[in-house]
């Protein structure tokens, strides 16, 4: 660890920062953070060319010097996607800098958190089951049947219970534990073929996504489907029995507490991960199988227990989605196991980066919503943003190569770049500013 | 040292049949249809019957084939990118990249017209081959040249292509639909595809030295090294192999409608995913893969026409039994033999 703050900072602030000390963890994050910008630069070309191609009566934007117009505005695209997930909280065009009418506790805010809180929990699924080095792309599925698990329990037991707040906590933790089984339950499937029947986890989940999504609908259409309702879904449960949205208008679906349980699933996951004994055999069968095996890990059980684990993460994902978004379990699921996917491999596995990561996706999430409202750009953009930036985080390999070259160019690591990386702009300025960034690590490297 | 290359010479039966795999599967595929013609025979107004009449029907080979070909296809560029030792995870995005290239090019000619001689609807398709095979090349570089995760590559394949083509869409038609093309390519061409494509890579991977170069890749690069042959430019090839093939299955998908859907899914709904399974399923063997990508696609058809009879079968349960058979396989028969090297990087030893 590094020797600055070694004998300074007490022991749990030591503990919190020790990870981001870590060059390894550092490196990671700089990658993400350049994946990120490198998504933005490409995603900038992909609305200049096709607002060249779009057909508009009047240009959006003009590109200086050239004369060209574009039915697009890119910089328009980028300011309401961001600021607009927000809430607005900068004014643009008007005098001053911050909007003085915002509040956080707008709809725009709320409806991003809300996505947050969602990808929290299939993040930190999918990043468990990472750490095990096994890949669950059954998150999804896991989420759906989870889902279904509430909604069912808590439609059974509230005729049981008096209406009222202590009853709704009662609901609340009951229905997000049957969410936890259910999903539990539906990723021991994989983990035990894994485990004892050496079937790949990979294509048993993609599989059992498709079952889960069929099987429930099929379930919910035949038998739980609530009387005279024109789409697949059962009942809502009651509203005491729903996370309530204090502070943030009730139409953004998204409640405080809600999100504050993530954030301690989140603590709870990475001391789990990082300080216990199970975190260990998860890490090093991860790692090495066959090592932990001869270090006396019972690889096939920690498969289960992982699978298992990460199952009612994504459990516990549905539970949420029912009791605090949708109030009912309804065929249209969105794809939230699938984003946790791209949450956790942003995140870099590690819990504590699912939070930041969550965060970014819900911005894209919320922000998307806007660029509907405000902007002619279609909102798949963002669902391309998103492609690239797992494709990009993907590629550490590319950023270091930048790296080293940018480090060739200005004659030494650590060197100049400043001024590319203010050169962030349309195209060719990423490479140079990623690589600039990158570079300046390994410059940081070098002096340790 | 033995040459790891040397060619052993291979019965010509034995490796059209080369496993239990594709036996039991033929043997099931046969037997299954025998007993359905017969019961349907003996009872022609029974359920068998009316299964047996939508089985052997015109009209059921017809969406049959509409279906099988993206999945074979797709699942034999999977063949091809896999046994050089790269897992492509993301046929489901490439089939969806060209089947919104090949539409958005007809239409541009305009159906009725013709390039340079050639009705404006094959121009699509070629457009198609082509697109699928540009982004399959992003995915040899990023995997190859910069060492990406495999599985995490293919994914963000799938998922850029999931953005950019309803993205596209709504660009040049105002909506993640594309208007229909009114003209489409008939399901005998799909057929036709299918079976060549399916010979031609089975006489590539077993009777061709590139076919060989593609299997030491993914069991032993290092051999392949060894005998002067460079592991990339193989990788490469299969992976750009994968992108062709994915290019026509998801052509014939789309063209054979004449309408790109990207609302949802897409039109594409996990045909690639099934691919996959369709090749593990045959075990790396383009005839296993023809054969169960046929029995996905057949079951779905028969699905489809018994709904149109009237039967209250629900459909999605139906759609769920290729992914339920998947599962028990893989439990009962345990992994397939994926290639020894596949998912590793190679790095060359100067």
């Amino acid at each position: 660890m590094s020797r600055r703050d070694g004998g300074r900072l007490p022991g749990p602030v030591r503990r919190v920062l020790e990870p981001f000390v870590d060059r390894t963890v550092a490196e990671r994050v700089l990658i993400s953070l350049a994946a990120i910008l490198l998504s933005i630069a490409v995603g900038f070309v992909i609305v200049l060319v096709s607002g060249r191609i779009a057909e508009c009566s009047a240009a959006a934007w003009t590109m200086p010097v050239t004369g060209l117009g574009f039915c697009y505005d890119p910089f328009q695209v980028y300011a309401v996607l961001f600021n607009g997930a927000l809430g607005y909280p900068l004014a643009i065009g008007e005098p001053g800098v911050f909007n003085p009418g915002w509040t956080p506790f707008n709809l725009s805010f709320g409806l991003t958190l809300s996505e947050t809180t969602l990808l929290i929990f299939t993040g930190l699924s999918v990043a468990v089951a990472f750490r095990a080095g096994l890949f669950n792309i059954g998150t999804q599925g896991q989420l759906v049947v989870g889902a279904l698990a509430t909604a069912l329990t808590v439609l059974a037991l509230a005729p049981l219970l008096p209406a009222g707040p202590v009853s709704g906590v009662v609901l609340v933790a009951v229905g997000t534990f049957a969410g936890a089984v259910g999903g539990g339950l539906w990723g021991a499937i994989p983990g035990a073929l894994k485990a004892y029947a050496d079937a790949n986890e990979v294509i048993t989940t993609i599989m059992l996504n498709f079952v889960a999504a069929n099987v429930a609908y099929v379930l919910v259409l035949e038998v739980f489907r609530a009387e005279g309702s024109s789409v697949v879904a059962t009942r809502y449960v009651p509203e005491h029995a729903q996370f309530s949205s204090w502070l943030f208008p009730g139409s953004s679906d998204f409640a405080l507490l809600a999100l504050a349980v993530g954030v301690g699933f989140i603590g709870a996951l990475y001391y789990l991960v990082e300080h216990t004994s199970f975190g260990y055999d998860l890490r090093t069968s991860g790692v090495q199988a066959a090592a932990a095996e001869y270090g006396g890990v019972n690889a096939k059980l920690t498969t289960v227990r992982a699978m298992t684990l990460s199952g009612a993460l994504g459990g516990v994902g549905g539970a949420v989605w029912v009791l605090m978004s949708e109030g009912r379990w309804i065929a249209s699921v969105p794809d939230l196991g699938f984003d946790g996917i791209t949450v956790s491999i942003l995140a870099g596995n590690n819990p504590l980066g699912v939070l930041p990561a969550a965060f970014l996706f819900g911005i894209l999430k919320g922000g998307a919503l806007e660029i509907g409202f405000r902007t002619d750009v279609p909102t798949e953009l963002v669902g391309v943003l998103r492609g690239l930036i797992i494709l990009f985080v993907a590629m550490p390999e590319f950023f270091r190569m930048a790296g080293r070259y940018a480090g060739l160019r200005s004659g030494g690591p650590g060197g100049s770049g400043g001024s590319e990386a203010n050169a962030d702009d349309a195209d060719g300025g990423d490479d140079g500013a990623t690589g600039a960034a990158v570079a300046a690590t390994e410059g940081g490297e070098a002096d340790a | 040292m033995r040459n790891p290359l040397a060619d052993v010479p291979v019965p010509i039966l034995d490796a059209l049949i080369d496993d239990d795999y594709v036996r039991s599967l033929v043997v099931g595929v046969v037997g299954t249809l025998g007993a359905l013609g017969l019961l349907g025979v003996a009872f022609p107004d029974s359920i068998a019957g009316d299964l047996a009449g939508i089985v052997f029907s015109t009209g059921t080979a017809a969406s049959t084939a509409r279906l099988a070909a993206p999945i074979v296809l797709a699942g034999l560029g999977g063949i091809f990118a896999e046994k050089s030792g790269v897992i492509n995870i993301g046929l489901e995005g490439l089939l969806i990249i060209s089947a919104f290239a090949s539409v958005y090019i007809a239409s541009v000619i305009g159906s009725g017209n013709a390039l340079l001689g050639v009705p404006a609807i094959w121009v699509g398709f070629l457009a198609g081959i082509v697109a699928s095979t540009l982004l399959a090349g992003v995915f040899a570089v990023v995997c190859i040249e910069f060492k990406a995760d495999q599985i995490i590559a293919g994914l963000a394949v799938w998922l850029i292509a999931l953005g950019l083509a309803p993205f596209m869409s709504t660009v040049f038609f105002g909506g993640v639909n594309t208007p229909n093309l009114g003209a489409s390519v008939g399901w005998r061409y799909s057929a036709a595809m299918v079976v060549v494509a399916t010979a031609a890579s089975w006489w590539t991977l077993n009777r061709t030295a590139f076919g060989k170069h593609l299997r030491a890749s993914g069991e032993n690069p290092k051999a392949l090294d060894t005998v002067g042959v460079s592991v990339s430019r193989v990788r490469y090839a299969g992976v750009l192999l994968s992108g062709v093939l994915s290019g026509v299955g998801g052509s014939a998908l789309a063209l054979s409608i004449g309408q790109f859907v990207g609302s949802g899914e897409t039109m594409v709904q996990g045909k690639g995913f099934i691919a996959i399974v369709a090749y593990l399923f045959g075990n790396y063997n383009p005839l296993g893969t023809l054969g169960a990508g046929v029995l996905f696609a057949g079951l779905d058809a028969t699905q489809i026409r018994l709904q149109q009879l009237g039967y209250a079968i629900p459909d999605t349960l139906v759609q769920t039994i290729p992914y339920v058979v998947v599962i028990v396989v893989l439990a009962l028969v345990g992994r397939t033999r994926i290639p020894a090297a596949a998912g590793d990087h190679y790095e060359t030893e100067e």
